[in-house]
């Protein structure tokens, strides 16, 4: 087979092409263009908003996305040329998918905060819920007893979440055995136990066999199985980070690996590890399904862990919602945004810590 | 002692007759016999026979890839850190096999300290605490910390820029302070060897006259070995100097080991006057 | 020198840890590292086992009726519209949710400035960040209106097409708006791990094709899609099992029925395994209800166990291929 390597036709059309796509350069024709695509669609969508009763989701869907495609795609063809038309699709519809997308997150937070807000006082931070029903009006009873609840569920899952999920991270990353790869496969397989089963598993191990009552601890173990996960991958990517000139130097000082670990690794990666720890929490704080299946709930404020069920935050919303009562609605919406808050901190808590052990 | 390492010793003197340094009373304080060296299937290294005096310095030359620093490392038991390491012959210490089965690396390594190319202080502990990590991480107990501190710190020659902030955080130091810092803490735990890989490479100028003043100073009482990249580093600080030199593809070697008067000033092997002279590697 | 017989060759690996206290370390730790082992070989054996006496008395039907009646007697359990249910609404979801997800993906890695970019990286983020009570919360007040609105024009004008019939006039509780929560919560999830498949596109073969002047669908039709195609899928599958094992947010939002709605999407009523455990849990009957509410856990566990694994194993082949 024969090929032309330089037919001038060819080369010339070459050419045009190229001057017909400049890239990353912006001509004020290309501007002009653009600013047409994007005003044009939306204003005449505006003007049928306003004086047309078409249905918004209608109007938006059928009308809006396929007119601001076409304008795309117009002013990308006369722009760029034919190549630039799907371009400028995918353009609009990523731009289309974020904007859906932050609507929706906007959606969530503007409801939570909106609604919440007429539950918050301090009588509902710090009051538990006895002699409290759905009808009883705002300003009684609140989500003290809730939030300990969730406190002490927490605390209990980190106890035994933590230690153990950096252990499974030291495993993998120092230890080094030949089961790194099965442990790894394990932990990721651990992370994808849907938390109502978590739930179900304590349940069976434990309370129906009459081992544990509904209670806090038996939350938090299955907490636990929820957080474990999450701390392990953190904690062996924080652990990755330290250099291994911080191992062999410490093992040139005539250390065993055990010290080297513990005296040298682990500090180094301490802010690391609290992130990770952290991140399980945040994980694990708002689950629902394994609280009513082993803490069940209690209006009373409860201390101890073992003989009694207890209240945390996501079962106290849960319970609070679809009552046919108004100021039932707005304590669940009130807890709610407790909890976001909740889980807020915990995330601005990570990202102060991350932002501190990059700058250094 | 058996009479071979005597011979061995004996040999040694023949050799370094033209050294005003030599004296007869000279003991090894460390050897390698027939050392040869993999990685998986890879011989990076072999047939390296070498004796190290105590209280000199031995510098070990060479281009990048010819197996010094790993065999280096494999002085103090470093090298089986990697996976798939293996080794033959034997390396001795105070005329002992340090990889007989009963031997315990983490004492050896105790004895036989290293510096490492860059300095690696512990960043979660302070200057003090970085001096005495060896000690802690050791489990050994030596009285006195305040006068270790001081002692290794002014050994290392950095005593009297830190001593006022001996509670700061080691990553606070400049890169030539941490190298000297990592060496005080070296020499906390009181070893016999000190392996130094390229210690000077990440350093400025004036850090390394520093360092390499503090390898003078520390060659009268310890053995120091010390790999290096700079000629006139080896020149500068090394009693006895051995030249490494790997073929392409084929493990490396010792072309020639001696006096390092008489490596850099009356070499015997044409590769060894090159490599002197800077014509490769 | 005289050379005699070559040494003995020794292997080093092994010796790593010779020291006392490390062995003892290295159990300890090595111990701990297998806990996930337990917890799922626990889970196994004794939801399992609870599984053993409900299949002994319900026999196969537990799998292919629809009939949940602890009153009866006999006692019958049947769980199939759940399961099929709970299928459903993960279609429903992912129709929704991996486009989104891919377009989210592709504007952060290779067209938004790198500003918009962090900032989308956030509401991400704080999207996968928001705790599943609160979205069915959200779910019940906030979109149930809107979506009723979208369904009933649905019907309006393409009520001839099956999917969107609807006899009764009844437009809460439909699989549609349950499947709709689903895609909320798999969004971040398959973004943020498209999004970081999509990202290791190494800069030599975009240049390229940029150099070649591909456009940008081809560039990602030809080099990002094909490079990253198992990671995305991957990505897709964990999405998947979030959402089969979801309750909460499916709870307040699907009216759960035990006769099959099979493709009518935006009539009330469907079914869904995790759900059916929470809401049967409180009032269930005593011993016999509950087991047969730990089987059907079994079996929600077995599936989503098993679609986790497949996409780590899928996600995993292409990390080795990468690297």
């Amino acid at each position: 087979m024969t090929t032309t390597l330089f037919d001038n036709s060819r080369v010339s059309e070459l050419r045009l092409q190229q001057a017909a796509l400049p890239w990353r350069r912006r001509t004020a024709n290309f501007r002009v263009a653009v600013a047409i695509a994007v005003i044009v669609p939306p204003v005449i969508v505006g003007l049928l908003w306003f004086l047309t009763s078409i249905p918004k989701p209608i109007l938006m869907l059928v009308i809006y996305l396929p007119l601001q495609l076409i304008a795309s795609a117009i002013a990308a063809w006369s722009q760029r040329g034919t190549k630039a038309v799907l371009d400028s699709a995918i353009i609009v519809c990523a731009i289309g998918a974020t904007i859906f997308s932050f609507v929706i997150l906007i959606s969530v937070l503007w409801s939570i905060v909106s609604n919440g807000v007429h539950a918050l006082s301090w009588a509902f931070l710090f009051q538990n819920n006895v002699y409290i029903s759905p009808s009883t009006p705002l300003g009684y009873g609140g989500v003290g007893n809730a939030i300990l609840g969730t406190i002490m569920v927490v605390v209990i899952a980190s106890l035994f979440a933590v230690p153990l999920g950096i252990a499974t991270a030291v495993y993998i990353t120092e230890v080094r055995g030949k089961a790194v790869p099965y442990v790894r496969f394990l932990v990721q397989a651990m992370s994808g136990v849907p938390s109502v089963v978590a739930g179900l598993f304590i349940l069976t191990v434990f309370i129906l066999t009459g081992v544990l009552q509904s209670s806090g601890f038996a939350a938090g173990l299955a907490y636990a199985i929820l957080m474990l996960p999450t701390v392990a991958r953190t904690a062996e990517e924080v652990l990755k980070l330290i250099p291994d000139d911080l191992r062999t130097g410490a093992l040139a000082l005539g250390s065993t690996r055990a010290r080297v670990v513990m005296k040298v690794v682990l500090p180094a990666a301490k802010t690391g590890l609290i992130t990770a720890a952290i991140l399980g929490i945040a994980r694990v704080v708002g689950e629902t399904a394994p609280l009513l299946l082993t803490a069940l709930s209690n209006d009373q404020t409860v201390l101890n862990p073992f003989n009694q069920p207890i209240t945390a935050l996501p079962a106290y919303i849960f319970s609070n919602v679809a009552q046919p009562y108004p100021d039932a609605v707005t304590r669940a919406w009130g807890a709610a945004l407790v909890l976001v808050i909740l889980v807020a901190i915990l995330f601005t808590i990570t990202r102060v810590l991350t932002a501190k052990r990059v700058r250094r | 002692m058996s009479s071979a390492e005597f011979e061995n010793i004996a040999t040694l003197e023949d050799e370094f007759t033209e050294s005003p340094e030599v004296t007869p009373e000279r003991q090894v304080e460390m050897s390698a016999h027939d050392i040869s060296i993999w990685f998986n299937k890879r011989k990076v290294l072999e047939g390296v026979n070498i004796e190290f005096p105590k209280r000199t310095v031995t510098a070990l030359i060479g281009p990048s890839g010819c197996g010094k620093s790993t065999f280096l490392r494999t002085l103090n038991r470093l090298h089986e850190l990697i996976p798939g390491a293996a080794l033959a012959g034997e390396i001795r210490y105070e005329g002992k096999d340090i990889y007989a089965p009963e031997v315990d690396p983490v004492l050896i390594r105790l004895a036989i300290g290293m510096v490492f190319q860059k300095p690696n202080p512990f960043p979660s502990m302070t200057i003090r605490g970085n001096v005495l990590a060896g000690l802690k991480l050791s489990g050994m107990k030596r009285p006195n910390h305040d006068d270790i501190v001081e002692e290794t710190l002014t050994a290392a020659g950095l005593w009297t820029e830190v001593k006022d902030r001996l509670n700061h955080e080691a990553g606070s130091l400049s890169g030539g302070q941490q190298q000297r810092l990592v060496i005080a803490r070296a020499l906390a735990v009181n070893p016999h060897v000190l392996l130094m890989d390229e210690p000077c490479s990440a350093l400025d100028p004036a850090s390394t006259l520093k360092v390499e003043e503090t390898i003078r100073q520390l060659s009268k009482d310890i053995t120091i070995i010390i790999v290096t990249h700079n000629m006139q580093q080896a020149v500068r600080v090394a009693d006895y100097t051995a030249f490494f030199l790997a073929a392409e593809g084929e493990p490396g070697h010792i072309v020639e080991q001696g006096p390092t008067t008489d490596i850099f000033g009356n070499p015997q092997d044409q590769r060894t006057l090159d490599y002197v002279n800077g014509r490769f590697g | 020198m005289v050379q005699t017989a070559p040494p003995e060759v020794r292997d080093l690996s092994s010796s790593v840890s010779s020291h006392k206290g490390d062995r003892v370390f290295n159990r300890v730790i090595t111990g701990a590292a297998f806990t996930a082992l337990i917890v799922l070989a626990g889970i196994t054996v004794f939801l399992g086992a609870q599984t053993v006496p409900v299949l002994h008395s319900q026999g196969l039907s537990f799998l292919t009726t629809t009939v949940w009646n602890p009153t009866a007697t006999p006692a019958q359990y049947g769980i199939l519209g759940m399961l099929y249910g709970s299928l459903l609404l993960a279609v429903i979801a992912l129709v929704i949710a991996v486009p989104a997800s891919l377009l989210l993906s592709v504007f952060m890695v290779f067209m938004a400035p790198k500003k918009v970019a962090t900032v989308m990286t956030n509401v991400v983020d704080l999207m996968a960040a928001i705790p599943s009570v609160i979205l069915g919360l959200w779910a019940f007040y906030v979109l149930n209106p809107a979506a009723v609105e979208w369904q009933k024009l649905l019907n309006q004008y393409l009520g001839w097409f099956p999917l969107f019939k609807n006899d009764s006039g009844n437009f809460l509780g439909t699989p549609f708006i349950a499947g709709f929560v689903l895609a909320v919560m798999m969004i971040p999830i398959v973004t943020s791990v498209t999004r970081e498949v999509l990202g290791r596109t190494p800069p030599e073969l975009i240049n390229a094709s940029e150099a070649l002047g591909c456009s940008m669908w081809t560039m990602l039709r030809y080099v990002a899609i094909p490079f990253g195609r198992g990671g995305i899928v991957g990505g897709i599958m964990l999405g998947l099992g979030r959402a089969l094992g979801e309750t909460i947010a499916v709870f307040f939002v699907l009216k759960l029925v035990f006769n099959i709605n099979f493709f009518h999407i935006i009539q009330s009523g469907g079914g869904s395994v995790a759900t059916l455990i929470v809401s049967q849990f409180g009032e269930s009957s005593g011993n016999p209800e509950t087991q047969a509410l730990l089987a059907a856990g079994f079996f929600l566990f077995a599936g989503t166990l098993l679609v986790n694994i497949l996409a780590n194993l899928i996600v995993r082949r292409t990390g080795r291929i990468q690297s």
